[in-house]
């Protein structure tokens, strides 16, 4: 198959079986003239959109593999399937959307900008996450928000074990039922303020914001420092 | 003979039994000397004072420095064994001997290989366990000796890499500061899964290093005791890797090496799966590693040396047809240009240097004495970086105390020993003929010990041949 770049605002890319290296290169060539790009026939295949920059949107017809998106700042990426391991990994700003699952670490150590997963998430979603939100409309998998420094992670249905372990300053946000808490977090009453940002995010993402029960989750902070008081709960983990 | 005895014992003064200092009447189970002298094997003065500890603490102890471990084969243990008339020498003090050293150009996946003037690069420190002011010092001085840095696990400084010529930027599990624009900038890029200090543990920074400059890099309160996550967040195992590696490679357009870094464990199967990820380098880190904090067990009772690994590593990349395709850089307790010589001897095609180099700043200087005795301890004693009250201004955060390193002086001192070290290199390369560092072999040595020959399978001296089992 070829790719088509010509000086419009539409271009398409195909990935097909083609090397990974020229298929990116086309993505960001035509990003940077200015256009939108539709990629075809993804195929699952790992790393495509990824390190992009600036506010192009890209949008992939079908279901892509691991670190779709990864290591990008400002692009708005939309993923017309399923997603593997790490999508939006290390986001710095901008916007990436699943319109299926996504697989492990969704939106792991993301800095910035939003990651929107229409389905569900895997284990470790928002892992290590250090800013900007992640959105997820299903259900979350074990252990995510694992030693999240910053930003949100919501979920607007059920959380599995463990959730929001060893939180730092990031914030888990559940509507729907939790397995278990993991280490050293707490529920807290969810602000006023935070409910109304967080209903605005959810209605330009296009989601119901209504008469959710949402549960905040927060580090305890019981374990953020090497002290002969929290010796026990050093033997608990 | 036997009459005689008997008279003896009969008539023996016990003044004649006992010796001078006698047996104490407090004391009737013993004498007075084994109670003064506590010579338990078992229960020294450290191990009581280690319970007293943690009997205080309720938790393990920390600290910074290497390990204490009194039983490790040592390069000490290796001798090299110059040409004489079966080699020819190389003038000395005359002939070249080569050492520039190239990485990530084995793959010929990349475009921009580093080169390096010289076999030794300075080890991946944080900017959070050192000072911006030793960060940069330690920059300058490895430009000027034509090497390089790593960022460490912090993020990239600004003052490290505009001192840079190179500059590798590691790539950690806790991902602090992971960003696009500091990938693009750096020179290489280094994943983290372990370091000879600490191996199967995060990284360990402690609240008093923890500051607001720190904290706001890594996304973290300031002051808390920062323990970060072992695992990669967003990758398992070694096929996982490969993919990453991958995104490195779309990342960076294929432009600079993409390095793996691990603490010495299981070298051998470790290296031949790093290098099926695709990695253009492996950093193999030895138990004598150094480290800013750390559980003192861990330095003392995990990893293998830097001796028995170095080899252990090549003979993996040998046996899966990758030496010369993925190059090997050992790391862990090099203090020296021997050090170095015989690390390349063994197999390594690099060393990396961390605690030396920051004694070629002025760590353990014999200047401010009354805040060394502050610590407890002394100048050429101090291994008291995790308390962030460093006396010469390298491991804190504090900013008196980080003022008190002169960058320019600093930098010139480190340049000045990595000359210093290359320079014991190549006259010992030399000694053994060769016109390249990197031509040095294990012939060149022979083993002081079994156990050095045993675990490095170079021939013990005199016997010319390894120790076998």
């Amino acid at each position: 198959m070829t790719t088509t770049i010509a000086p419009s605002l539409e271009v398409e890319v195909v990935a097909g079986d083609r090397p990974l290296r020229e298929v990116n290169r086309e993505i960001r060539s035509a990003l940077a003239a200015g256009s939108q790009v539709t990629v075809t026939e993804p195929m699952s295949r790992h790393n495509l959109a990824v390190a992009l920059t600036g506010a192009g949107r890209v949008r992939l017809r079908g279901s892509v593999g691991y670190y779709c998106g990864g290591l990008c700042a400002g692009p708005d990426i939309h993923v017309e399937g399923n997603a593997g391991w790490g999508v939006g990994e290390a986001l710095a700003s901008g916007l990436i959307r699943v319109d299926g699952n996504a697989g492990m670490s969704a939106g792991a150590s993301m800095r910035g900008g939003t990651v929107h997963i229409r389905g569900n998430a895997g284990p470790r979603a928002g892992i290590a996450m250090k800013g900007g939100n992640l959105v997820v409309e299903g259900d979350v998998g074990y252990s995510s928000g694992f030693m999240a420094h910053a930003g949100r992670i919501i979920v607007c249905g059920d959380a599995l074990a463990s959730i929001g372990d060893s939180l730092w300053m990031g914030s888990v946000w559940v509507a729907g039922e939790i397995k278990s808490l993991g280490i050293d977090t707490k529920v807290v009453e969810p602000p006023v303020d935070e409910l109304r940002e967080i209903g605005e995010l959810l209605a330009e993402l296009g989601i119901s914001a209504t008469q959710r029960d949402w549960k905040k989750i927060v580090s305890a902070e019981g374990l953020w420092y090497f002290e002969a008081r929290d010796a026990k709960k050093w033997l608990m983990i | 003979m036997a009459d005689d005895m008997t008279e003896t014992s009969a008539t023996a003064d016990e003044d004649i039994v006992m010796f001078v200092d006698g047996a104490d009447p407090n004391r009737p189970t013993g004498v007075a000397s084994s109670y003064a002298e506590g010579r338990s094997t078992r229960w020294t003065r450290e191990t009581i004072a280690d319970i007293h500890a943690k009997s205080q603490l309720g938790r393990y102890q920390l600290r910074g420095g290497s390990t204490f471990q009194r039983n490790l084969p040592s390069f000490d243990d290796l001798v090299f064994q110059p040409a004489t008339m079966t080699r020819l020498p190389l003038e000395g003090y005359r002939e070249s001997c080569d050492t520039r050293t190239v990485l990530g150009d084995g793959l010929g996946q990349v475009e921009n290989p580093i080169e390096l003037d010289i076999p030794i690069y300075i080890a991946s420190m944080s900017f959070g366990a050192l000072s911006a002011n030793a960060k940069a010092a330690l920059a300058r001085g490895a430009r000027k000796a034509g090497t390089m840095t790593c960022t460490g696990e912090g993020g990239m400084l600004p003052e490290e890499r505009t001192e840079n010529r190179t500059l590798v930027y590691q790539i950690t599990p806790s991902r602090y500061l992971l960003d696009l624009e500091h990938i693009r900038q750096a020179d290489g890029l280094e994943i983290a899964v372990g370091q000879g200090a600490k191996p199967g543990t995060g990284g360990l920074l402690l609240g008093m290093k923890v500051s607001e400059r720190v904290a706001g890099m890594r996304t973290l309160p300031v002051g808390v005791d920062q323990r970060s996550t072992v695992r990669h967040p967003d990758f398992m195992g070694a096929d996982d890797m490969g993919i990453k590696i991958a995104e490195l490679r779309e990342a960076t357009d294929y432009r600079v090496p993409i390095f793996i870094k691990m603490g010495a464990t299981r070298p051998y199967y470790d290296v031949a799966v790093a290098a099926k990820t695709g990695a253009d380098v492996v950093v193999v880190d030895g138990m004598e590693g150094g480290t800013g904090a750390s559980p003192e067990l861990l330095l003392d009772h995990t990893g293998v040396p830097t001796l028995a690994a170095i080899p252990a590593a090549r003979r993996a990349l040998d046996d899966i047809g990758m030496s010369g395709k993925v190059k090997l850089v050992a790391a862990g307790g090099i203090r020296s240009g021997v050090d170095v010589a015989k690390a390349l001897a063994l197999g390594a095609d690099c060393v990396m240097i961390g605690t030396a180099s920051m004694m070629a700043l002025g760590c353990n200087a014999p200047l401010y004495i009354e805040d060394y005795e502050a610590l407890g301890t002394e100048p050429g004693a101090c291994h008291h970086c995790h308390t962030g009250r460093c006396p010469v201004g390298i491991a804190t955060q504090d900013p008196e105390l980080s003022a008190r390193l002169d960058v320019d002086a600093a930098a010139e001192r480190v340049y000045r020993f990595l000359t210093a070290m290359t320079m014991e290199a190549t006259l010992l390369a030399k000694a053994c003929g060769k016109s390249s560092v990197h031509n040095l072999e294990p012939e060149d040595l022979r083993a002081l010990t079994l156990e050095a020959s045993a675990f490095t399978g170079i021939s013990l001296i005199g016997a010319d041949r390894p120790f076998t089992w």
